[in-house]
């Protein structure tokens, strides 16, 4: 196994309208490992996940994927080791299949084709019903939204994945489903936002971000 | 064939057609819809800006010089640039050099190939001829370039985290892009095409009803609207495409989100009409 840390955060600064969401936060998490982030809203835990995919720009630290300094230069293939479940994700427009076909037009995706053929196997793990793939996908709910957005994730083979609040539309039983998937896989770093991290029971360290002020994180970009 | 001739209009019968102007602000007055005023402006506008136009253009028909011509679809331009701007609600500083880009290969392209190829002018800067077809295909570059760069940015700025969810999943900027691309070219191209489709069985176009008051003969007038029409859909074609590629650089950040500051504090004015 390579030496470097799948996900190393150091000193992470963030400020929004002069407002500091996040002031020096660190954290290294190793290929493999399953942390969950906690904290009181505006704490900053979705804004972590935002920097590490390069949607916000710190003011100040830095942050390595798989040892590589993240940069508007490498930003671009180092999002292809990192898949993102927001907590009501927009998937665009289509059916299921379309969703879950789209990514792989994409230049950086089109050797993993082949992946699609895994569709059934990964829905059936997540408890989707097959006859899922031909809906339109705004007629989904959130949990099945979410859990479209994790078979996305896994059929595009990303080893890092960020889950903001990924289970908050779950019942248990899918809950427990998706759990059970990231336990089993070891070769899966997984970094999530929870404010019940009592749910995602495959977590294997709580990171608990300090205070902030209550509302909302803003829609910052980079 | 029997001669036709063209009556001209004499000052005093167009004031009288001013005369006219009192049945649209008779309604508006009417039923107290707040248009007045805009609408009264923009009649003097035009009024004044024809004149001005009428007695440059004399001038330069007269002329015939192409640097004329030339500085004359210069100033075409960079109205139109501007107007582009103010339309699709987007700063002008960051976007005026590629949005004059985009309308100056999608207006010269089409406008060349008209005179150079379809009517073999010698002199590509002929006033008679490209003064008039460059009006019309800016015209309409013009329509489409508001429709289009505003519903491009303010399609991604809706859906901001579906395109920041393209870019997770591995998408580069303009593979990230390309579906609201899509989305503003049907906006763009829709009247256009509609336009196309119903041209001479729902109105007969400025052209060809400018050419048979010229004194042509109706079938010479026909040739030349189709040969417009074309030309139109190249040039709108090109505008829109070219404009939303060339203003991708100043609208994005290095990491592919979108610059908000793109966009201008005061809303957008509403899109103008030009027909061919």
């Amino acid at each position: 196994m390579d030496d470097h840390a799948a996900i190393e955060i150091d000193a992470l600064t963030v400020g929004f309208g002069g407002r500091a969401v996040l002031g020096g936060f660190s954290l290294r998490l190793g290929v493999g490992e399953k942390a969950t982030l906690t904290g009181r809203s505006g704490s900053g835990k979705t804004t972590v996940l935002r920097c590490i995919l390069g949607f916000v720009v710190p003011d100040a630290g830095a942050i390595r994927i798989n040892g590589e300094a993240l940069t508007a230069r490498s930003v671009w293939h180092l999002r292809r080791e990192l898949a993102y479940v927001a907590q009501e994700p927009e998937l665009g427009d289509g059916t299921v299949r379309d969703v879950l076909e789209r990514p792989f037009a994409y230049h950086a995706n089109a050797d993993l084709r082949d992946n699609l053929a895994r569709v059934d196997e990964f829905f059936g793990e997540f408890l989707l019903p097959r006859s899922l793939l031909g809906d339109d996908v705004t007629t989904l709910s959130a949990g099945e939204k979410q859990r479209v957005a994790i078979v996305s994730a896994v059929l595009l083979d990303r080893r890092i994945i960020l889950l903001d609040e990924a289970s908050s539309a779950l019942d248990k039983t899918s809950e427990k489903a998706i759990a059970d998937f990231f336990r089993s896989r070891a070769d899966l770093t997984v970094l999530s936002v929870s404010h019940n991290p009592e749910g995602l029971s495959f977590s294997g360290q709580l990171v608990e971000l300090p205070g902030g002020p209550n509302g909302e994180e803003p829609e910052g970009s980079a | 064939m029997m001669a036709i001739r063209t009556v001209d209009i004499g000052f005093p019968q167009l004031a009288l057609a001013y005369a006219l102007l009192i049945i649209p602000f008779g309604l508006l007055l009417w039923y107290r819809i707040p248009m007045l005023g805009r609408t009264a402006l923009a009649v003097v506008r035009m009024t004044v800006q024809l004149l001005f136009v009428g007695v440059y253009l004399q001038f330069v028909f007269r002329a015939n010089s192409p640097w004329l011509v030339a500085a004359w679809l210069v100033v075409m331009l960079v109205v139109a640039d501007f107007s582009i701007l103010r339309g699709s609600g987007l700063r002008l500083g960051r976007f005026l050099l590629p949005v004059l880009a985009g309308l100056l290969v999608g207006t010269i392209v089409p406008l060349f190939f008209f005179l150079g190829v379809i009517l073999q002018q010698p002199n590509l800067l002929e006033a008679q001829y490209a003064i008039p077809i460059a009006g019309m295909i800016l015209g309409n570059c013009l329509r489409t370039g508001i429709i289009g760069l505003r519903d491009f940015y303010s399609g991604i700025r809706t859906s901001e985290k579906a395109f920041l969810h393209s870019l997770g999943q591995g998408a580069r900027l303009h593979e990230a892009v390309r579906p609201f691309y899509r989305n503003a070219v049907v906006a763009a191209l829709a009247p256009s095409v509609a336009a196309i489709a119903t041209i001479g069985l729902v109105a007969l176009p400025g052209m060809m009803t400018g050419v048979i008051i010229g004194g042509a003969n109706p079938m010479t007038a026909i040739k030349y609207q189709i040969a417009i029409m074309i030309a139109i859909l190249v040039g709108i074609t090109l505008t829109i495409t070219l404009t939303i590629w060339l203003t991708l650089k100043p609208s994005f950040t290095a990491y592919g989100t979108l610059d908000h500051a793109i966009f201008a504090k005061n809303k957008p004015r509403g899109t103008r009409r030009a027909r061919g």
